[in-house]
């Protein structure tokens, strides 16, 4: 390539990712879960690794024991939290109002702002656990308000339906690269949030056919007349909801493109993004079907024996069918274990064949397609000071806000 | 002549090559010559020499791989002399003989600090259990003095018909009540005889849930539940009233509302931990926990009490009540449902000696119960 600037390459394979992943994947059942802090630290340094700019790796330096340390420091705050307050909300909620609707509604609004307090600390986390040239990429604290911010960008999209979506996009990406640096030099987020409105008009047409489609059937179904019958309302509504989510899948490639292509380093630099709705989409469904397809392959031959086992012990079987009845006999914890054999290969299989076929294709595309721009500024970035934070991700973590690895 | 050997007496493999350092410090790019400078006693130092710098000096037993790298090129190195500073080695050759001689290589650079994280790691397992186990049964027992009626009610009738969700069928109907006119009069019969003549603020309501399990058990509001399979188990009417004596004595109590409020204060806590934030397991676990309350001890101990005395009181033989237990122990083991809820088995017997005893003093005759159509059609109150 000619044009100026470092380009990104992405130099993880399949296979070597295939048997990363399904190796901590049985770890990670066979230690009951424990070893997922291990799995994603792996997982991390991988791509982390294969990633390279300017030929040179990126490198990932999070340590899974501080990533299990978070968790549990998190766990006792939430345990606190999920424990006495919706003990006292559920208490609350049965004295004044005979019922435990209040209480959930009440408990999960209370559980939003540490939802966004805890994805803000989670990017910081791994932002300062990444290193490239050596030197520490990092965030400014401000998770707090971070997750006020977010309540009102929502409350504001929310009622707005919809269509402040954009500003709530642009002005949390703002807000989160505005603190973000390599080394001492910060990046900015420039441009405007009307940049965006372009990207989300598929979103706001789809839903307009479905909503459109939609009310039809229903005016319809009341007996009024309209120039068309049941079945081309049906289209509508079904090619409406379609256009929405391929809509939505657009709208995020767009504004990671616009947005990355707006952000700025200090002292000149920046970045230009080529990603791509049409093959992110392609991405997505090449990967699942393919995944969905192997998956079969691989645990049909298990699934057919627990399925013939069901067959024999719950349909009425003729006097011949005897040796049906034989396998039938097997003890019930062999069949126990057969089922939770199936049950957990089926999650293991499902998660490794989408690391391997969605997320990885996934990052490849995102940041073959990236540049950077006026690189010399980057050489003059120092170090900066380690970001040490007891609780990692722990939030994150607990809450299942995580990012896939 | 062989890079992976380490050659005695002859020289070892000269190296002399360039790679790119990056300090620690700053992030421009420096192309480092780097090589190996013998010692006389044996040890070996990697001199890195960045332009118009002074030299780097790592000894090769302190060189480490940067871990978890998805291609092995360029080799990425540092030292444990200056853990933030990396060298990526491009050239094959020069990878493979540092390979060969810097034996450490493999070994993890040391996390400062494993066991302050371990200690903490055990500070957090404790607070969690801490809450988890005194915080909140505490601040339940506190709480149920002061729920109102209408909202222990509330959350009887809402606990129960979470049990008959979780214990119904595949397609999600609820569990069925059993309500056979015959068998509900005779249900109500003993209801009556044993009903308590406390001033609870809400009316108690049996149930018979159409369900194998041999068990019962009581819920907030009034609420008493007792499965198809514990009257089947019964042999007499009487050892039906003494379950239903020892459950009105929890509702007398009101420890149901104790352990459902412990429950949602527990069950958030239990599925955090597990990493099944509202998933099915913590209803069949939530479930499980209502239906098995395990009271303490004490509290089975007095329920056993207050039901033998309720017995006695009203003309029923106490005795139902260590036979009905007796009976289930014999026939499902220790741990199993219900038997295993009540008070070790010498202090049932002996109360139930002293409830006969108590009878026997107050020279009141056991008057029957019910009539033996009466006791047949509650037998089959779930075939209407």
């Amino acid at each position: 390539m000619s044009a100026p600037g470092l380009g990104v390459e992405f130099v993880g394979r399949r296979p070597a990712l295939f048997w990363l992943t399904l190796r901590l994947s049985l770890l990670t059942i066979l230690t009951l879960g424990l070893y997922r802090f291990w799995m994603k630290t792996r997982l991390r340094r991988w791509y982390w690794s294969a990633v390279r700019i300017g030929g040179l790796p990126v490198e990932y330096t999070g340590e899974a024991l501080e990533k299990l340390l978070g968790f549990l420091i998190a766990v006792v705050f939430l345990a606190f939290y999920i424990g006495v307050v919706n003990l006292l909300l559920m208490f609350l909620s049965f004295s004044l109002f005979n019922g435990a609707v209040a209480a959930y509604a009440l408990s999960f609004v209370g559980v939003l702002p540490v939802l966004f307090y805890a994805r803000y600390r989670a990017r910081r986390y791994v932002l300062g656990r990444t290193r490239w040239r050596g030197i520490r990429l990092g965030m400014a604290p401000g998770a707090w308000g971070y997750a006020w911010r977010a309540l009102l960008h929502w409350t504001l999209t929310l009622l707005s339906l919809g269509l402040l979506w954009p500003r709530m996009t642009f002005w949390l990406e703002k807000y989160r690269t505005d603190r973000t640096y390599f080394g001492s030099l910060a990046l900015i987020q420039g441009g405007r949030w009307t940049m965006l409105y372009r990207a989300a008009r598929h979103v706001f047409i789809g839903l307009a056919l479905a909503v459109a489609g939609g009310g039809a059937l229903i005016t319809l179904a009341e007996g009024m007349l309209l120039p068309f019958g049941v079945g081309a309302a049906g289209v509508l509504l079904a090619g409406g909801l379609l256009w929405t989510i391929v809509g939505i899948v657009h709208y995020r490639v767009s504004a990671f493109r616009l947005l990355t292509n707006a952000k700025r380093l200090e002292g000149g630099g920046g970045f230009s993004s080529h990603a791509r709705t049409g093959r992110v989409l392609a991405i997505y469904v090449w990967g699942y079907l393919l995944a969905f397809l192997l998956l079969l392959i691989v645990l049909l031959p298990g699934a057919l024996v627990v399925l013939g086992l069901l067959a024999a012990v719950v349909v009425e079987l003729p006097r011949d069918a005897e040796e049906l009845l034989l396998l039938a006999d097997t003890p019930l914890w062999l069949q126990v274990l057969i089922g939770a054999l199936l049950y957990f290969s089926f999650f293991v299989v499902l998660g490794v064949l989408r690391q391997v076929f969605v997320t990885m294709p996934l990052v490849r595309h995102y940041t073959q397609t990236l540049r950077i721009t006026g690189p010399m500024a980057l050489d003059g970035a120092r170090q900066r000071h380690a970001d040490r934070f007891s609780e990692a991700e722990g939030f994150a973590e607990a809450l299942d806000v995580g990012a896939a690895f | 002549m062989s890079a992976t050997r380490i050659h005695v007496g002859a020289a070892p493999p000269r190296l002399e090559a360039y790679a790119d350092f990056f300090d620690g410090e700053m992030a421009r790019p420096r192309r480092a010559a780097i090589s190996i400078e013998e010692a006389a006693n044996g040890g070996a130092t990697l001199i890195v020499r960045p332009p118009e710098a002074a030299p780097w000096r790592w000894p090769l037993d302190t060189l480490r791989r940067v871990p978890g790298q998805a291609r092995r090129h360029p080799l990425a190195l540092t030292s444990t002399v200056n853990p933030l500073a990396r060298l990526y080695v491009g050239d094959a050759e020069t990878a493979a003989i540092l390979a060969s001689r810097a034996r450490r290589l493999a070994r993890s650079v040391p996390v400062p600090g494993r066991w302050r994280l371990l200690t903490w790691a055990a500070a957090a397992v404790f607070s969690v259990l801490l809450i988890l186990f005194i915080l909140v049964p505490l601040l339940a027992d506190r709480l149920a003095l002061y729920l109102p009626p209408a909202g222990e009610r509330a959350l009887g009738e809402t606990t129960i018909s979470q049990i008959r969700g979780a214990l119904g069928d595949e397609l999600g109907a609820p569990l069925p009540l059993c309500d056979a006119p015959e068998g509900r009069r005779a249900l109500d019969r003993i209801v009556e005889r044993i009903s308590l003549d406390s001033d609870l603020p809400y009316p108690v309501t049996v149930s018979v849930l159409d369900d194998e399990m041999v068990n019962a058990f009581a819920l907030p509001g009034g609420q008493v539940a007792i499965f198809r399979g514990m009257i089947e188990a019964a042999r007499t009417p009487e050892q039906v009233a003494a379950v239903l004596a020892h459950e009105l004595a929890h509702v007398d109590a009101r420890d149901p509302t104790r352990a459902a409020l412990r429950t949602a204060g527990s069950v958030g806590i239990l599925g955090l931990l597990l990493g099944d934030f509202a998933g099915g397991a913590v209803v069949l676990f939530l479930t499980e926990q209502l239906i098995e309350a395990r009271y303490s001890q004490a509290i089975e101990a007095a329920a056993d009490d207050f039901a033998l005395r309720l017995l006695a009181e009203r003309a029923l033989p106490p005795a139902a009540l260590g036979e009905i237990f007796e009976r289930l122990r014999a026939e499902y083991g220790e741990a199993e449902g219900v038997a295993s809820r009540f008070g070790s088995h010498p202090a049932t017997a002996r109360r139930v000696e002293e409830a006969k005893a108590a009878q026997e003093a107050l020279a009141i005759a056991p008057r029957p119960l019910l009539s033996g159509s009466d006791w047949r059609a509650l037998r089959r109150i779930c075939t209407p």
